[in-house]
């Protein structure tokens, strides 16, 4: 166990130093990247220009640069952006992922609800109308491109609905911290957890139906019924722990990339400066340090949940292992 | 400062009567004016993006609107409202000093009894030791606008030992500071008003102090600022008002500035009374219903800007004098002024100086029934019998001309009225937009071989000079660098001289030398280097809270000026 | 045993023989949801590229050129395509709503005075183009990896798998934006050949390119098992040479995996290529695609709607008809999906 974790950790790195490599690479092949002009300012003398191209090591060479950059982000943590002069992009980043994990943590605990009842329920009525008619909203969900859902509840709740009962208390686009006011953060996050679980609903529900459907023709389930058993009993009692095997290898990749900044179309469509919000600002503004550090912090937390979800399929279900 | 600005005159707008607030019996916070109207916080909302706090590295026109309540120079310019074009005001300095040696020599008094918040008091050194800070905090314009004071050269190629030795000279016997200058200069003044020449404490480190504000002189100092979050200021509680002109005493006790409320949150949430006022233009989209629903609220606000076209005058096909006459003359101005939000908000321009800027005289080379040498007086129509007739002598129709804009979208609704323009003149038209971070440093090396760059420009002061020299000069058109503000590459000798002598003639006689600029301005539209577009006005939305006149030229909004009672 | 043999295998078998095609072919035209989608793909498909008849014979307008100061007839009466607002300030200018009246304006106009009913048609050719010819770029490359990962093994795989991995840490759309940002600011060159960044290629390539691991992990898997499957051993221990196996019997036997892959990934190119578009780095100005109609009527939600509801529903149809199309491939071809969707 020990030596595969320490393999796992090692092909980390080594798809980190990927990732990091290609980022600073293709940076610095981008015409009018250059960071010198902005940094100094609009007509700024090329002293001035010289003077800012030195003090940010851009006459040095590349794999130089590198590394300084990589020292200044993970060891004295004190990488400046390129656009915002001063600014240290390593807190912008600790600051921003509390939004992104109160968007992404909301909208799981909706999906995974929704998703199982749904997925339950289609299995159980499967067949019926019920059953097609879930799938079909669930096909819907899957269809819905996230921001144009996002802009269209931000039409009907901000503009013209807003003066209504029914949505007079949406607040303003933006995010309001937990520790500032739960209700308010509750408030402000609820909309969009909804239009960023739409999709996730879909998904899941509509395979969690295909596992329960196909694990309800496997022998102990047979067996189980056999016993006398209800077959709403045995349905959830055998058939979704079962069936959660594949639920939740799915689930640990999709909220590690939500996390990683996946959710970023909803982050821009709602107006929460989360994580994926600020990657794409900092690609929009070519600011290299914020995207080095961006990037870093979602790859991060995609490999490493990647590892999670094959420790924890090893562990539900050892054929993995032996199939492997 | 660019892209976004400020200035405010002759609004149709009438200001709403003031309301009479409750008196209030408790005593007014320190620093605060002896005013009813005095107390309240005051709440700002913006997308952010304010960068640092350093007055004397930021360069940004949101980040200049809070700075400007924080800092002071030696002169600034009115908190007031008035005309656009204005002249430098003392601020720090007693009173404006009369030139001496023809010019090269200016001897501040300094106010006495003036406080940073830190609870010092202000002296000659610390005017001194901020002037050799604009070098060694690389302050943007240290070349372009300080390098002529003696010793500034030097101190450009060498910050870290800078000394100005022989160009600023403090005095604590007499309280002054004496400026030797290389050359006169009528603008000096000016320049010592823009906010990179802001006086810190003599002890401020002379690295760019980021998200940590130095103490200044102003009302109110900087409680806390994170760039991603939002600003606190409070009054600075040992600031006394000295000139209501320069530097009037805040009304409100505190302003908060929330960031990250994008422009469409923001008007809403301004309607709702959660918000007083937001750092962007409102949304086109929504000018019809703050026009109908809050016509009392808004506020129209003139500023010197404009938005134009820079052909490159270096390559084919706009090395042609033709070629950009003809561009020029089928340009539809209306059309950019009906993008821009129609004719309320916006005006057609026709030459690089914006209306109501020093040496500004109505003129117009290219509309139609008029010439370079027989100007109209503004803008009718487009002339495309012209154009084509001129594109047919110059035998050009058929070329490639690629547009470079920004990626915003109103600029590529602009580019895309461009694209059609030139589209009709038989050109094949490609239009490239980038973001706008890279597209401004983009579209000046001369190495992207850009053929027309379409931008926005406005003036740090109000000067021709900001305008005409500054953007098509030989001396600002450097070659192969990002850093070359003279986009179109123009540089002709002649329209050079008369720029210059305007200039000198500029600091003994301001009428003559705003002639002189007049004639630049037409002498370059003549070549047409570009194709001034429009100018336009800002429009703000007020809480209902919000009374008092809070615009003024320059700064657009004064914060201190908001009276939320 | 004869390589013959591996045809008449009872496992999946080759494509020459037509038997499991011509029953997946009955069993999809007795789906009758599946039906109805291909019919609907059908349709929206012919309308898009009508897109210049409706365009230049309906509503007679040009959809590509700025037109704010035009006006156009309706009813007899002339109309101005910007309106002025009735304000006392007489503040902004909104463009003509719907008239639903197709030869003037059905949907009204975007914010540059243009039509957006021509636009969405003329934005539907390309965003089909794309998000199909993404999809099959896609699909190619993917076979290729998947085939060679899972048909070598060994350190050919790991290479391979490691490179997938790489790809897969950065969320799809993150991926995708980064490398549209970099190619749209100055297009590609690439040798002799240069690719402007208004050229359709180039959000193909990318969305193709993003892709990747999704579609080759399945086929991977799949060629993984026909590797250990009986016929392909036994074809193997006759000493059949490699290259013969792959394309006699491994290529064919993964064809069904690649059907059914083919409508999925058009749905998920559909929503790259719109999300790619809304944030303006997708397709490029002037040219239309849902995505950049959406992102048009953004800053007109408060005023006309339409302008964003209207490719959004178009989307919506589209990539509902495409999903119910691949399950109902993956059903008549009884392939068992097992990659999962990008979020």
């Amino acid at each position: 166990m020990a030596a595969a974790l320490l393999r796992r950790l090692g092909q980390t790195l080594f798809v980190l130093f990927g990732i990091s490599v290609l980022v600073f690479m293709v940076f610095f092949a981008t015409p009018g990247a250059d960071p010198t002009a902005r940094i100094a300012g609009k007509n700024a003398s090329p002293e001035t220009m010289a003077k800012v191209r030195h003090e940010y090591g851009f006459d040095r060479p590349l794999p130089v640069q590198y590394a300084t950059m990589m020292k200044k982000l993970f060891i004295t943590r004190d990488l400046a952006s390129y656009v915002d002069r001063g600014e240290l992009v390593v807190p912008e980043i600790i600051e921003a992922a509390p939004v992104t994990l109160s968007l992404a943590t909301g909208g799981a605990v909706i999906w995974v609800l929704a998703s199982v009842t749904m997925g339950t329920l289609a299995a159980a009525f499967r067949g019926t109308w019920i059953d097609r008619g879930l799938m079909i909203a669930g096909l819907i969900g899957i269809s819905i491109p996230v921001f144009w859902l996002g802009q269209v509840a931000n039409l009907i709740t901000q503009a013209r609905y807003h003066d209504t009962w029914l949505f007079s208390w949406v607040p303003g686009l933006g995010y309001v911290p937990f520790t500032e006011s739960p209700v308010g953060w509750f408030k402000v996050l609820i909309i969009p957890w909804i239009v960023l679980a739409v999709l996730f609903i879909g998904i899941y529900g509509r395979v969690l139906r295909a596992d329960l459907v196909a694990v309800s023709g496997e022998d102990f389930m047979r067996t189980a019924r056999a016993k006398g058993l209800s077959p709403a009993r045995v349905l959830l009692r055998h058939g979704l722990r079962t069936s959660m095997i594949t639920f939740v290898s799915l689930f640990g990749l999709d909220f590690a990339q939500l996390i990683g900044g996946g959710a970023l179309l909803t982050e821009v469509v709602f107006g929460l400066q989360g994580v994926g919000r600020l990657t794409y600002q900092a690609l929009s503004n070519l600011d290299l340090p914020l995207i080095m550090a961006s990037v870093m912090y979602s790859a991060v937390f995609v490999v490493l949940a990647n590892a999670v979800v094959d420790v924890i399929y090893v562990f539900l279900d050892p054929r993995v292992r032996d199939g492997r | 400062m660019l892209l976004k600005f400020s200035q405010a005159i002759g609004c149709a707008v009438a200001l709403s009567a003031t309301a009479l607030a409750p008196a209030f019996a408790d005593a007014p916070a320190p620093g605060a004016p002896a005013s009813p109207h005095a107390g309240g916080t005051l709440r700002l909302a913006g997308q952010g993006m304010l960068g640092t706090m350093d007055p004397q590295v930021s360069y940004l026109h949101i980040a200049y609107q809070v700075l400007n309540v924080v800092y002071d120079g030696l002169t600034t310019f009115s908190k007031s409202p008035g005309p656009l074009k204005r002249q430098a005001i003392p601020d720090l300095a007693e009173s404006l000093p009369p030139p001496e040696d023809g010019g090269l020599t200016y001897r501040f008094h300094i106010r006495h009894g003036v406080y940073f918040s830190n609870g010092k008091e202000l002296t000659p050194d610390d005017v001194a030791a901020s002037m050799r800070r604009i070098f060694k905090a690389n302050s943007p314009t240290a070349g372009p606008y300080y390098s002529h004071i003696v010793g500034g050269a030097a101190c450009l190629h060498d910050p870290d030992h800078c000394t100005l030795a022989g160009g600023v000279e403090p005095d604590d016997q007499n309280w002054t500071v004496a400026f030797h200058l290389t050359h006169p200069d009528s603008e000096f003044f000016d320049r010592l008003a823009f906010l990179h020449a802001a006086i810190l404490p003599a002890d401020t480190s002379t690295h760019d102090v980021g998200n940590n504000a130095a103490p200044g002189t102003g009302p109110y100092r900087i409680v806390s600022y994170d760039p991603n979050t939002g600003l606190r200021m409070e009054r600075n509680p040992y600031f006394k008002q000295w000139d209501a002109e320069a530097q009037p005493a805040g009304y409100p006790d505190a302003i908060t500035y929330t960031f990250g409320m994008d422009p469409e949150a923001s008007v809403t949430a301004i309607e709702n009374g959660q918000y007083d006022w937001m750092a962007e233009n409102a949304p086109l989209d929504r000018l019809g219903e703050i026009g109908s629903r809050y016509a009392d609220r808004v506020r129209l606000i003139d500023f010197l800007n404009l938005y134009y076209a820079a052909l490159n005058v270096n390559i084919p096909p706009f090395n042609d004098l033709r070629v950009r006459q003809a561009f020029n003359y089928a340009i539809n101005r209306k059309a950019m002024v009906i993008h821009a939000g129609g004719p309320t908000v916006s005006i057609p321009s026709c030459q690089l100086l914006p209306v109501g800027s020093p040496g500004f005289e109505p003129s117009c080379a290219y509309t139609k029934g008029a010439s370079p040498d027989h100007p109209a007086q503004e803008w009718q129509a487009p002339d495309m019998e012209r154009a084509r007739q001129l594109i047919k002598e110059a035998g050009v129709s058929g070329q490639r001309v690629g547009i470079v804009s920004p990626s915003v979208p109103s600029y590529v609704a602009m580019a895309n009225e461009l694209r059609s323009t030139l589209a009709d003149l038989g050109f094949v038209v490609s239009v490239r937009a980038i973001t706008q971070a890279v597209q401004f440093t983009y579209i000046q090396n001369s190495d992207n071989r850009v053929q027309v760059g379409l931008t926005g420009w406005n003036a740090d002061y109000p000067a021709a000079s900001s305008y005409l020299q500054a953007l098509l000069s030989c001396g600002t058109f450097i070659p192969h660098s990002d850093n070359s503000i003279n986009i179109s590459g123009f540089c002709d000798h002649d329209v050079d001289a008369i720029m210059d002598r305007a200039a000198s003639v500029s600091v003994t006689d301001q009428k003559a030398g705003d002639a002189l600029w007049a004639e630049a301005s037409r002498a370059i539209m003549a070549q047409a280097p570009v194709v001034p577009l429009n100018q336009v006005r800002w429009v703000t939305l007020l809480s209902a809270r919000v009374h008092g006149e809070i615009r003024a030229p320059i700064y657009e909004v004064v914060f201190s000026k908001f009276q939320l009672r | 045993m004869e390589t013959q043999t591996a045809a008449s295998a009872p496992s999946p078998s080759r494509a020459s023989v037509p038997g499991p095609w011509r029953m997946a072919g009955r069993s999809l035209a007795a789906n009758r949801s599946a039906m109805t989608a291909l019919a609907a793909l059908m349709l929206v498909t012919f309308a898009c590229l009508l897109a210049p008849f409706y365009a230049g014979d309906v509503a007679r307008t040009d959809p590509f050129t700025s037109n704010v100061a035009g006006s156009f007839m309706l009813n007899g009466h002339e109309v101005d395509i910007m309106q002025p607002n009735d304000n006392p300030l007489h503040l902004g200018l909104s463009p003509v709503g719907p008239t639903w009246n197709p030869s003037a304006y059905m949907l009204g106009a975007d914010s540059q005075g243009r039509d957006v009913a021509a636009r969405l048609l003329y934005g539907g050719r390309n965003s089909l183009l794309i998000s199909f010819s993404a999809a099959l770029v896609c699909i190619a490359i993917a076979t290729l990896v998947g085939v060679s990962a899972g048909f070598f093994g060994g350190f050919v795989d790991t290479a391979l798998s490691r490179l997938m991995d790489i790809m897969w840490a950065v969320p799809v759309y993150l991926f995708a934006i980064s490398l549209s940002i970099v190619t749209i600011s100055q297009g590609l060159k690439i040798g002799p050949f240069t690719i402007e960044s208004d050229n359709l290629l180039i959000p193909i390539f990318i969305i193709a390119l993003v892709y990747v691991p999704y579609a080759a992990r399945p086929i991977r898997g799949r060629v993984m098992a026909l590797r250990n499957a009986e016929f392909v051993m036994a074809a193997r221990s006759l000493g059949v040479p490699q290259h013969r196996i792959l394309l006699r019997d491994i290529v064919p036997n993964v064809s069904t995996t690649l059907v059914v892959l083919t409508p999925l990934l058009t749905a998920l190119a559909l929503l790259a290529e719109s999300a790619l578009s809304f944030l303006s780095i997708g397709v490029q100005a002037p040219a239309a695609s849902w995505g950049t109609i959406i992102q048009d009527g953004e800053g007109l939600i408060y005023t006309r709607p339409m302008v964003a509801i209207a490719p959004g529903l178009a989307i919506v149809i589209v990539v509902l008809a495409l999903n119910i199309l691949g399950d109902g491939l993956r059903d008549a071809l009884d392939v068992r999906e097992t990659s999962r969707r990008g979020a």
